[in-house]
């Protein structure tokens, strides 16, 4: 034990020691917060853009709604901010100014156009040209202000009071979405998403960097034959076992440290933000029961386990980089195959996909915590998940310290996948 | 206490295309020098890592130091120095050797005292630089070698096993290399070490066992070796370069069974009931200058030449190591 615990310890300390690693966890929490600013503020610029002041509108309907719109875009803008501008034209002239608008755009004199006319009263159609007609959330916002002008026409054609309805179509509603778990009300949905994406993509990441780390730290030992003198003191089962608990001890080190940054900076998101001149919503960092975070770490454990003892595997079979890099190939399609459907899952975490991915072994280390960070996952699908991780982590690990050991001390030409087969049977 | 290092009885190892090691026997006495010799791929190393316990034999049984091979205790007891040698390149001196240390049972501390003595006996650590400090890859090859001959005796192993100790080695290092067998030897301890240079083992080693093509060809001290392969063997050595008229001597099958020719110096087997005197006088009786001419035993060359044969040597070249 202590013989292992030796080689634990220079796999770890060799490593934290190393220029890129301090490198990699000081600027992962930077790179992570300038993600969680940088959007924040490119999302208010890009706001800005449709404060309306730019755009005109023609009115066709000589009923005065196009003044109504332009009000009801002034509204919540900041003071003094110029209006779009209205032109009031006859139905006749429409095709006429509509394609001076359309000049003007393509020349950048004003971003977008909005027409009404008789249908858009009737609440049937609107249309809009511009640059940024592309923008679901600009359309959106377009839509709900014609919205409420018509609305607002419609109360005061009725006989109420244009005061009065101005009071009554002011509606500045938000919606705040709340998860629902088992357990109960569990923050806000948004933040679920991304903090169920972040621990997929964090895992991903980590297993297939440390991964690659433990193939490096085997094929060195190889080609400096370092193993030769390692194995002659201790089990060859015992320095693989060393390298990859090593290994996965930096990783997770590293993990623990740019969570720990992370949600601090999230705490210090708004202070920041407010700095750039943006206003958020404050919300609470979804809470992390221990039930959680004990089963997110084992997930971790598993996977990495699994994967980096086959990345051992093929580091011991191989002599060169260049051909680790080739053998390597067959791990890294079914890890990308996992980080591919990353992002359907997080939009439909219910769905048939989700539910195979993560039960299937090579990717529930993944997929799995991203479903349990999302929601509630029944229980036996996490049952059936866990056993089968655990079950193709132990055949990983037979296989790879069967190979590992016949392929440490074999040079020359790679092995053929039958050559390998073969070692597998090797008694020793 | 028993009196063999090792005990190795009708071992053999078979890989997928050829047998290793074939039914190979060998004893290897307390406190002695043995020399594992034989040509390149004749199982020298198979043999070695199955003394190491790295890899299994199929068949036969391996005593070390009285113990089974694969019983764990005794692997903190053995010292080696594989062939190729390399340590983790980026990583400093003082700490391969702690790490190396650790992994034969010593604890930091104790591991600590002992670098920096080996440090200074090997002039890696002087009083304007120490070398310790440095990374692997900041020295030069001959220190590299220094450094991982430290590794290999740092726990004070009672059994060193060192595996072609003097490929690659200049000739300051490999005379500290000596030095430093016959100071193991002088404190009791036990040294194998495979080579193919016969020159080195003949010097150095109380006992050998050749092997070729996995089996063994001969065993036993040195002296008994040399004494069974008889005395008829001459050395001559000549003033000049040897004339057509020496060389017709040299080549009479009646008197000479073979020679080794090595221009000014040759070893001569005599053949069957000759006379060294008639040898001697026929040289002379040539006109050459004769500067030297003994009566010797065999040298350890001659006897591996004659026993595995030029015909042994290139079958080995094809197997593996």
């Amino acid at each position: 034990m202590a013989k292992l615990w030796a080689i634990i310890k220079r796999e770890y300390i060799e490593r934290v020691r190393t220029r890129w690693f301090i490198f990699a966890t000081i600027f992962g929490p930077i790179f992570f917060g300038a993600m969680i600013i940088i959007p924040a503020v490119m999302a208010k610029k890009s706001r800005s853009t449709m404060e309306f002041s730019n755009t005109r509108i023609i009115d066709a309907t000589k009923t005065g709604i196009g003044q109504r719109v332009a009000e009801a875009m002034n509204r919540g803008r900041a003071p003094g901010a110029a209006s779009p501008q209205v032109v009031l034209v006859d139905p006749s002239e429409l095709s006429q100014a509509e394609s001076t608008a359309t000049k003007e755009v393509m020349a950048k004199q004003i971003s977008g156009y909005l027409i009404t006319d008789e249908s858009t009263l009737k609440g049937e159609e609107l249309r809009y040209a511009g640059r940024n007609a592309t923008s679901m959330g600009d359309m959106e916002r377009v839509r709900a202000t014609v919205k409420e002008a018509v609305l607002s026409q419609r109360l005061e054609n009725a006989g109420i009071d244009s005061s009065k309805v101005k009071n009554m179509t002011l509606i500045p509603l938000k919606l705040n979405p709340v998860r629902i778990t088992d357990k109960g009300r569990g923050g806000s949905g948004t933040v679920s998403i991304i903090f169920a994406g972040a621990i997929a993509f964090l895992l991903y990441m980590t297993i297939v960097l440390y991964g690659q780390n433990v193939l490096r730290g085997v094929l060195e030992e190889k080609t400096t034959r370092v193993a030769e003198v390692v194995v002659s003191s201790v089990s060859p089962e015992t320095l693989l076992a060393g390298k990859v608990l090593g290994v996965g001890a930096v990783g997770l080190t590293q993990q623990i440290l740019w969570v720990i940054t992370t949600v601090g900076m999230f705490k210090l998101r708004q202070p920041i933000l407010h700095k750039f001149g943006v206003s958020t919503m404050p919300f609470d960092l979804p809470e992390i029961s221990i039930g959680l975070a004990l089963l997110l770490l084992l997930f971790f454990v598993l996977g990495f386990t699994f994967y980096s003892s086959l990345y051992a595997a093929v580091g011991s079979s191989v002599n060169t980089e260049q051909e680790a890099q080739q053998a390597v190939q067959p791990m890294l399609i079914l890890l990308v195959a996992t980080a591919i459907f990353i992002n359907p899952i997080l939009i439909n975490p219910t769905s048939t996909l989700a539910t195979v991915m993560s039960l299937l072994p090579f990717s529930a280390p993944i997929i799995m915590p991203l479903r349990l960070a999302l929601g509630s996952v029944p229980w036996y699908e996490l049952v059936i998940s866990l056993v089968g991780v655990f079950l193709a982590c132990l055949g990983a690990v037979w296989l790879a310290a069967r190979i590992y050991r016949v392929g440490l001390l074999m040079y020359g030409k790679r092995p053929t996948l039958r050559e390998m087969a073969r070692w597998v049977s090797y008694s020793r | 206490m028993t009196a063999f290092a090792i005990e190795i009885d009708n071992v053999v190892k078979r890989y997928a295309e050829h047998t290793a090691v074939k039914d190979l026997s060998l004893r290897v006495p307390q406190g002695a020098v043995y020399g594992l010799l034989g040509p390149n791929g004749a199982g020298k190393t198979t043999t070695i890592r199955m003394i190491l316990n790295i890899i299994a034999p199929d068949s036969g049984s391996i005593r070390i130091l009285g113990h089974p091979a694969d019983d764990g205790s005794i692997t903190d007891r053995i010292g080696y120095l594989p062939e190729e040698r390399g340590l983790y390149r980026k990583m400093q001196v003082r700490r391969v050797l702690r790490f190396l240390a650790e992994l034969k049972g010593l604890t930091k501390k104790e591991a600590d005292s002992r670098i920096d003595s080996w440090l200074e006996r090997f002039d890696l650590k002087t009083a304007d630089k120490d070398w310790g400090l440095s990374k692997i890859d900041e020295l030069s090859r001959g220190m590299q070698q220094k450094v991982q001959f430290i590794g290999t005796l740092l726990h004070n192993p009672d059994l060193v096993i060192l595996d072609e100790p003097f490929s690659g080695l200049d000739p300051i290092n490999a005379q500290a290399l000596k030095d430093t067998i016959i100071d193991l030897k002088r404190n009791g301890k036990t040294v194998i070490f495979s080579t193919h240079i016969m020159d080195n083992a003949e010097r150095i080693c109380d006992s050998v066992c050749i092997i070729a093509r996995g089996e063994k060809v001969l065993d036993g001290s040195i002296s008994d070796i040399k004494d069974s392969h008889g005395t008829r063997n001459v050395a001559l050595g000549l003033g000049g370069a040897p004339t057509t008229a020496v060389s017709t001597v040299l080549a009479d099958r009646s008197l000479v069974r073979r020679v080794d020719d090595s221009n000014r110096y040759f070893e001569v087997e005599m053949a069957e009931g000759a006379d060294p005197q008639n040898l001697l006088q026929r040289i002379v009786s040539t006109g050459a200058t004769v500067n030297r001419f003994e009566i010797v035993r065999p040298s350890l060359h001659q006897i591996f030449l004659e026993k595995v044969g030029a015909r042994g040597v290139e079958m080995g070249m094809s197997g593996h190591g």
